[in-house]
């Protein structure tokens, strides 16, 4: 087992280090930030003056030998458009993306397990056909569709929600639900297949001769038999969430880091992006590190492996 | 990782949230019209909105619309702009130009920053000697374009700003941030770092707190040089997109939008509880043509054919919802240098196809033309019309900074003969406006006549206005005669907002909110 963690996180390092190098260098063919920070009309020598205060005048060799040196320190360098630490940036936005991230995993998981449950059971009813159509539908719908519906319906048409902003549950719920709903499609679908298959399994059919309970026997068989395939989804998910969330974060005006992250794009804000990238990058290996791990605690099969 | 949507597609998603939201004002039949500002206390809370977050709190360190919408309501500058964009004392009470590189500003008195350090001539060196010096690597280059080198104290309420070469437009510069106050001692104290986070300014609201990505809170400053203002709170929030602004103002938890233009409004024209408010702003848009490359647009007759050719009325209808003016040449009639006398180019299609005729192309010809993204419609449009006079434009839409990077260098020949630019004169002084586009040593010049260039160091080196003015107007019509450019109107600066707020916004776009009221 320690063997199997020390190969994954010698892995996931060696991921870190391929994807710095990668967007160090992709983020410098995007252009000169330069020009994005200067007023239009400033002359060659002022886009010089600021190059050289920003460091952007060094050989490209060395900017990146001093970001990778700084990256093992976990020093991420100072942005260029907000003149600030990037961790400091990336440390005030993470936590609402995490909330939001969150809020929308519990909604998709609240809707997406008894979803998948009843359509599976109805396998071919008219209860699985709307359920499946309608899950289809929110994964379909972009974001920013279901986006603005939502704020039409529930802040205009019955203004019981907030439209937009951070602030108590209730400023939480819609922008959960519009990012949830695509995770909600995906896992419902996904547990609804496995369970489809799992009920076709021979030990399906001895729990249910036994004389067990339909519920004992979809809850206690044949759900903890379907949950590893869907286990990985939902670790996926958990990772697109927390970087995917930019579409939500826009319409909801939701203070996270989707939002800086399109602002640090359109400004070329190099070591700012490099730091969001690095910390998507380091949450999708964690994630499904823990996935990994935890299947074991599932499905004995796995740990005896 | 990289990011999972490109900025076409980000580009496309916002023009369809806006015309989800065109489809949920139609759907509106009632809306609240109590807003934001009854939750506040005497004076009431404005709470209004931005497209973008605050950088930083430093207004020395900040170059965009945003930081400056929220700094201008906690700093002042030495000058400033009323309400018909007429420059106005603000810190400073009278200024003059004693010699061509000299202009003395005497100051007022009695005025404290927000930690109780008092504003005077050394304040003033403080702040302007700041902004100059590289290691504050400021984004904020005027001055230091107009050879400024610094300010000297004459005694405690005057000093000079001193500057290599003659610099005609410093007063209308000290309008922007480039005449920007800042404490001296608390900086010195501090630390900049510190000043960027807990800004402290002589202006009408203090800072309270900023939470990234959510809002800035200020509250009145009770004891401000030129009154108390009448709200007791000012809220800004970085809303991006405008489909949601305008619906969280139509639920009540906006007071106020401002970023948008006039085509972004009209999902929430008529609706209760709502107007919209607008002046002429300081946007100019034109085409810029190639007169030097070899081709149709070298002769004089085609280049005043294709102005002939383009209904400027219509574009404004179509691509402003009709909040925009038209322009006789490149700048609007708020800047100092506009010549009443000179008239725009009528639309007249006869008219332009003659001339064609005349230049040796009856049938017209084939041109490219680009723009960047946010003007991809007027693209469209002018495309469409000069299509009925025969000539056919290819298009090409650029990403808005590809398109400003192709547009600063070797003359923007990278966009191909024509494109389509806008041009924000802040001085509202007609120089801002030609500077980078008339004369062969500009960045973006591709007119070069002697005439033009002559009347250009003219208003650029004397600080005589009358000397100014007349440049100008000469140089106005020669722009008519020679038609260099297409030109095309500005763009008003709308703003929805409650019928419970008062507000009359200036044209420069930043919302100074001293006067503003509730309830």
């Amino acid at each position: 087992m320690a063997r199997f963690v020390l190969m994954r996180v010698g892995h996931a390092l060696l991921v870190l280090v391929c994807v710095a190098t990668l967007v160090f260098f992709l983020d410098r063919v995007t252009g000169n930030p330069v020009q994005v920070l200067l007023p239009p009309d400033a002359t060659v020598a002022d886009a010089q003056q600021l190059s050289q205060s920003l460091g952007l005048n060094k050989p490209l060799i060395v900017q990146y030998l001093n970001y990778m040196g700084g990256l093992a320190h976990l020093d991420l360098g100072q942005s260029l458009y907000y003149r600030s630490d990037v961790v400091t940036l990336i440390a005030q936005r993470f936590p609402a993306t995490a909330e939001l991230a969150a809020g929308a995993l519990v909604f998709a998981l609240i809707l997406a397990v008894p979803a998948g449950l009843v359509a599976a059971v109805k396998r071919g009813s008219l209860a699985d056909t709307a359920l499946m159509s309608l899950v289809l539908l929110g994964q379909c719908t972009p974001a920013f569709y279901i986006g603005i519906i939502l704020i039409w319906v529930f802040s205009i048409l019955v203004p019981v929600l907030p439209s937009s902003g951070i602030g108590g549950f209730n400023h939480l719920i819609l922008p959960a639900v519009t990012l949830g709903s695509y995770s909600l499609a995906v896992i419902a679908r996904m547990l609804r297949t496995q369970l489809i298959e799992v009920f076709g399994e021979d030990y399906i059919r001895t729990a249910r001769a036994k004389g067990l309970s339909g519920i004992r026997v979809i809850v206690g068989h044949a759900l903890r038999n379907a949950s590893l395939p869907v286990v990985t989804v939902v670790g996926l998910e958990i990772g697109s969430l927390l970087g995917g969330a930019i579409l939500t974060e826009t319409v909801f005006a939701w203070p996270g880091l989707g939002q800086l992250t399109v602002q640090a794009i359109d400004n070329r804000d190099f070591p700012l992006v490099q730091g969001i990238v690095m910390l998507f990058v380091t949450t999708f290996l964690v994630v499904n590190l823990l996935v990994d791990l935890f299947y074991g605690v599932i499905d004995p099969r796995v740990r005896l492996s | 990782m990289t990011n999972p949507f490109s900025r076409r597609d980000f580009i496309r998603a916002s023009a369809l949230t806006a015309a989800g939201g065109t489809l949920l004002a139609g759907c509106t039949t009632s809306s609240s019209g109590s807003g934001a500002g009854s939750k506040g206390g005497l004076g009431g809370t404005l709470t209004m909105s931005q497209p973008a977050d605050a950088t930083t709190m430093d207004p020395q360190l900040q170059g965009d619309v945003a930081d400056m919408n929220i700094l201008i309501n906690m700093f002042d500058c030495l000058t400033t702009r009323d309400s018909q964009n007429r420059l106005v004392p603000q810190l400073a009470t009278s200024w003059k130009a004693i010699n061509p590189t000299t202009w003395r500003f005497t100051l007022r008195k009695g005025v404290k920053f927000h930690n109780g350090e008092p504003f005077n001539a050394a304040a003033m060196k403080f702040s302007i000697e700041r902004l100059l010096d590289p290691k504050t690597g400021s984004p904020i280059v005027e001055f230091a374009d107009a050879g400024v080198t610094g300010v000297n104290v004459i005694d405690e309420y005057t000093a000079d700003i001193v500057s290599k070469t003659p610099a005609p437009i410093i007063p209308e510069q000290c309008a922007l941030f480039d005449g920007v106050m800042v404490p001296p001692s608390y900086i010195t104290e501090k630390g900049a770092a510190y000043f960027a986070k807990n800004p402290v300014g002589t202006g009408p609201f203090k800072f309270v707190s900023w939470q990234p990505g959510a809002q800035v809170t200020m509250e009145a400053n009770s004891s401000y040089w030129g009154g108390a203002p009448s709200l007791s709170q000012l809220i800004i929030k970085p809303v991006p997109d405008s489909a949601t602004a305008l619906a969280s103002l139509q639920s009540g938890e906006l007071d106020m939008v401002t970023g948008l233009v006039g085509s972004d409004v009209q999902p929430v024209a008529g609706a209760s509880g709502i107007k919209i408010v607008s002046v002429p702003g300081i946007r100019c848009y034109f085409v810029n043509l190639d007169t030097e490359a070899a081709g149709p647009l070298s002769d004089v007759r085609v280049r005043q054919a294709l102005n002939y050719a383009v209904d400027v009325e219509e574009l404004i209808k179509v691509v402003l919802a009709g909040y925009g003016q038209q322009i006789a040449t490149m700048f609007p009639s708020s800047a100092f240098g506009y010549s009443s006398s000179v008239k725009p180019y009528p639309y007249d299609p006869q008219k332009a196809k003659q001339l064609l005729a005349a230049a040796g192309y009856p049938n017209g010809f084939s041109t490219k033309m680009s723009a960047n993204a946010t003007n991809s419609l007027l693209l469209q449009a002018v495309a469409g019309q000069l299509s009925k006079v025969g000539v056919q434009v290819s298009q090409k839409t650029y990403a808005v900074q590809t398109f400003t990077e192709l547009d600063y260098v070797n003359h923007g020949n990278a966009l191909g003969p024509t494109y389509v630019v806008n041009n924000s004169g802040w001085s509202m002084d007609a120089y801002s406006y030609l500077q980078s586009y008339i004369r062969p040593v500009s960045r973006s010049s591709r007119w070069n006549n002697a005439q033009a260039t002559q009347l250009v160091n003219t208003e650029q080196t004397s600080v005589d206005p009358t000397a100014r003015q007349s440049a100008f107007a000469q140089l106005q019509n020669l722009m008519i005669e020679q038609a260099p450019f297409i030109f095309l109107y500005v763009s008003d600066v709308v703003l929805p907002m409650s019928t419970q707020v008062n507000f009359k916004p200036n044209g420069l776009g930043m919302q100074a909110m001293t006067s503003a009221s509730i309830g």
